[in-house]
């Protein structure tokens, strides 16, 4: 069932494009990040959505309803802010309260449902606190309980762990993702931190420049990147340009390139003499020293050859750029005791199902 | 949660998407400041150009005559002269009385602080009349400040430091020291503390510190301390009519006597607008020479 | 602060000391000599000091004019206080949320009675006044000056609160369900409260002391404090002016104080 559906939705400011027709779709229950650099339009989106912005054109539906034109406090909505935005001058008990009185909530159910709501995000007996007697991440606990006790059909994330140290930023997505999936709230999270993206979302919404560059699973954006701009975004990757010499399969090819043909898989229906890139992540690439018996290689592995040109220690392992044949650098993760050293020959490995087709 | 059901209204908004907000909220406002501020000033002008009348506040005509009398006029010529005098001695010794205050205000993290904050805004907050009663106390002939010097034997006769330009020059100083330290406060503590420290980092020592960078960074904070004391010195009523007597009489006190005791509107409107000409005159040459060391400033 | 960091004073920093510690009393020697004498049982505004007494507070409370001149600048001050808060806090609020382009050129119009001089001003409006036909023959045309010129000081004060002010705490509110007048009340009246508290209590204040405004439209047979005190100096010099100055330092030291406990002195604007 979608709960939540944008509909080519405009906005400018000025002359300023801010959103070109943007479209998602959103099921109920899931948790999708809106995901690029600032100024990609990811919080002017999740603001339309919310109601503090409205559109120029296009339509924004909760469910069947049109809330486009309907005003934020009456889209029964959660939302949880940047600054948390917790009311200073209010008990964290009387944050919470503040949207059930709005509701009308009797007090008996309201005391409940307060208690219920703090006993999730772990704060009991925090009640009569005040905000600036709670550290960051309890902050942030509070915004979170206020957004959800009034039980909103959507919760609403404004890069709501950028303020918090990197510690507590990781146990907070963990306590973010566990609390939406108990609760089964749809949820929307803008952020710019692709690896929070990646860790908490059902979907991703790529966006860049205004216009969506890819909504998809993470998984899907990660090992099937759109555009160079979304494999650049996501994780780093090594790119190679060719052209589409052979068709093998519906998602198949092989890759005519300075260094060679190059086994590789893409979308589907790109035709011979096609001008693409290939990207291989470097955590795909196996390494082995010039000489070394190839004797795990299988038959349709690529492999190219190039000289180390530098070596970067990395804790848990080293990370290598390898000048090939072409002249492209590639870098490769090398885990293990013993690295290669510079200007070593060295022989460079991956998979077709590795190696991923972008259009060039 | 009945309120979703509703159909969605549509007002304009407050947030984010407004247009034209609402008007009413600063209209009231705007007409006391157009109606009883602005309009008011025009009127100054129409006074000045009026002519005099015996009969009646103003008469029938319009003429030039108030002004070209008065810049013929070189008693009124001494008065506006020792006018600006004294308010350049105010200012530049409010400044050199005010930094060292601000500058402690800005660095202080005693617990005393915000008595010493009581010290500089108080008197600001006393009125005018207050403060300078107080100063006749000190200035009379046997006043504070003389039976202190004289049981100090440093003199045998009272000094004259009332009704002269001296106490209303002294007076002004105590009266405006504040208006001076606090704009200069603001500017010293929005000043990061680190620059300070990158400086004797580098080797600089307190007072190099001081005059290559605390001071250069400070001096938007001067300026507009130096004005404010300078505009309300030269404008300034209260004491010089309280302290001046004849011989430290100022142009504010010559209008009002204009006004008030000789009913002599037109002639009095004449020279409030020399007065302010003078005033903006300075103030303008005061900033064309200042912006030529403030220009590296952000 | 030296103190604290444990470095060690040079020479500089004690005459330093010496030298701001000599201004702070120049700042304040004035205003406690005043009240001083004003308990001083001698007949003479002088040193030394005869002993404490009351006599020039009962002899001030005995003065029917300055009584009445007292209740007269409590009146105007109040009126000027009230009126100020209710249009200054409006002005604010369109200035910060809804100017949109004009906003700089609209906190220029409502800051200017603080640009020019207050002498000005009463000049302007003792012309206008008898231009349009008020005149000063009643309290209209004083009391409109007080509120002119005590005007920026709450709007300033306000506006100083709803710039430190969370504006996504108004979203929070929007998000959470509250209507327009929930927000403001709930919300935004709460946060800015201190800045109208301290805008009034200055704008009081002000209004209690200023000079020029009173002395040029003041109605005939009504003087305000100050005036009236003015007045009293021009022919007598004894100790029951330290007293009507003394009770005008103490009402000052009371808003002082309660701002100081209120919101903390460091966020007064002017």
């Amino acid at each position: 069932m979608t709960a939540l559906t944008i509909d080519r939705i405009n906005k400018r400011y000025g002359n300023l494009h801010i959103l070109k027709d943007i479209s998602v779709s959103i099921a109920q229950g899931e948790f999708v990040s809106l995901l690029g650099p600032s100024g990609c339009g990811k919080t002017t989106t999740l603001r339309c959505i919310a109601g503090f912005e409205r559109p120029d054109s296009g339509r924004i539906l909760f469910g069947e309803r049109d809330v486009t034109r309907a005003l934020p406090e009456h889209r029964d909505i959660g939302m949880v802010f940047q600054s948390y935005a917790l009311f200073p001058h209010m008990t964290v008990a009387e944050n919470l309260s503040f949207g059930l009185e709005v509701r009308k909530v009797v007090p008996a159910e309201r005391k409940r449902r307060i208690t219920e709501v703090l006993s999730m995000v772990r704060l009991q007996g925090y009640e009569a606190r005040f905000p600036r007697e709670l550290s960051g991440g309890q902050q942030q606990r509070v915004a979170l309980a206020r957004a959800l006790v009034i039980e909103p059909s959507v919760l609403l994330l404004d890069e709501p762990l950028a303020n918090l140290d990197a510690t507590l930023r990781d146990e907070m997505r963990f306590f973010i993702r566990d609390l939406q999936q108990r609760v089964g709230i749809t949820s929307i999270y803008v952020t710019h931190d692709q690896s929070e993206a990646i860790v908490m979302s059902d979907k991703i919404v790529v966006m860049n420049s205004g216009v969506i560059s890819q909504f998809g699973t993470p998984r899907d954006i990660y090992e099937r990147p759109a555009s160079q701009t979304v494999a650049g975004f996501i994780g780093r990757s090594n790119t190679i340009v060719g052209k589409v010499s052979e068709a093998l399969g519906p998602d198949s090819y092989k890759i005519e390139t300075l260094c060679g043909t190059i086994g590789t898989h893409g979308p589907g229906g790109l035709v011979n003499g096609t001008d693409v890139r290939v990207m291989i992540r470097p955590e795909n690439i196996r390494t082995r020293r010039h000489g070394e018996a190839a004797n795990t290689s299988t038959s349709d592995e690529n492999v190219l050859g190039g000289s180390v040109v530098s070596a970067t220690y990395q804790g848990n392992g080293t990370q290598l750029k390898v000048r090939l044949a072409s002249g492209d650098e590639m870098v490769v993760d090398v885990s293990g005791r013993n690295p290669m050293a510079v200007g070593e020959e060295v022989a460079l490995r991956f998979a077709p199902r590795d190696a991923w087709l972008l259009a060039s | 949660m009945s309120a979703t059901e509703a159909a969605p209204r549509i007002e304009t908004p407050t947030i984010g998407i407004g247009k034209v907000g609402p008007v009413w909220m600063v209209l009231p406002a705007l007409v006391l400041l157009i109606g009883f501020f602005a309009l008011p000033y025009l009127t100054i002008i129409t006074m000045s150009l009026r002519e005099a009348s015996t009969r009646a506040v103003y008469g029938e005509g319009f003429t030039l005559a108030h002004y070209t009398t008065a810049l013929g006029d070189f008693y009124i010529w001494g008065i506006l002269g020792r006018t600006l005098l004294m308010g350049a001695i105010v200012t530049i010794v409010t400044l050199l009385l005010g930094y060292p205050v601000a500058y402690h205000l800005a660095n202080s993290r005693s617990r005393w602080t915000s008595l010493l904050y009581i010290f500089v805004l108080s008197p600001l907050l006393v009125g005018l009349v207050v403060r300078t009663f107080a100063w006749m106390i000190i200035l009379s002939n046997n006043g504070v400040a003389n039976k202190a010097l004289m049981a100090l034997g440093l003199i045998n006769f009272p000094l004259q430091l009332m009704n002269n330009p001296v106490g209303v020059t002294i007076a002004l100083t105590h009266v405006f020291l504040p208006f001076v330290i606090l704009p200069l406060l603001g500017n010293l503590q929005a000043i990061s503390p680190d620059l300070a420290m990158a400086s004797r980092s580098l080797g600089a020592s307190r007072m190099r510190t001081f005059l290559k960078v605390t001071l250069p960074l400070s001096l938007p904070g001067i300026q507009a301390g130096t004005i404010l004391v300078f505009v309300l010195s030269i404008s300034a009523y209260v004491t010089p009519a309280m302290l001046g007597g004849t011989g430290g009489r100022t142009m504010s006190v010559l209008v009002v006597q204009y006004l008030v005791d000789n009913f002599r509107w037109p002639a009095g409107a004449a020279l409030a607008i020399i007065m302010a000409a003078v005033a903006v005159i300075f103030v303008g040459l005061y900033l064309k020479l200042t912006a030529r060391a403030m220009r590296r400033l952000p | 602060m030296r103190d604290a960091t444990g470095v060690e004073k040079t020479i500089w920093d004690r005459l330093f000391a010496v030298l701001v510690a000599a201004i702070y009393i120049f700042l304040m020697f004035p205003i406690v000599l005043v009240v001083l004498l004003s308990f001083n049982s001698g007949e003479f505004l002088a040193f030394p000091l005869e002993g404490f007494s009351l006599r020039w507070f009962a002899a001030l409370f005995s003065n029917t004019r300055f009584l009445e001149a007292t209740s007269y600048s409590f009146r105007i001050a109040t009126i000027s206080m009230i009126v100020n808060g209710v249009i200054g806090t409006m002005a604010a609020i369109y200035v910060a949320r809804h100017a949109g382009s004009n906003r700089d050129r609209i906190r220029l119009i409502m800051t200017s009675p603080l640009l020019v001089p207050e002498i000005l001003t009463a000049i302007a409006l003792l012309f206008y006044f008898y231009e349009i036909g008020i005149g000063t023959d009643y309290s209209i045309g004083i009391q409109i000056g007080h509120i002119v010129v005590t005007f920026p000081y709450v709007f300033l004060n306000v506006s100083s609160a709803l710039f430190n002010f969370d504006r996504s705490q108004e979203e929070a509110a929007r998000s959470l369900g509250a209507g327009a007048w929930m927000r403001f009340r709930r919300v935004t009246l709460p946060a800015i409260k201190p800045g109208i508290i301290t805008g009034c209590l200055f704008a009081f204040v002000i209004s209690f002391d200023i000079f020029n405004i009173s002395l040029l439209l003041k109605s005939l047979g009504s003087n305000t404090l100050p005036l009236e005190l003015f007045d009293y100096l021009r022919f007598n010099f004894d100790p029951t002016a330290a007293a009507i100055a003394s009770l005008s330092i103490f009402l000052t030291f009371a808003a002082i104080l309660i701002i100081d406990r209120t919101v903390g002195l460091r966020s007064l604007r002017f």
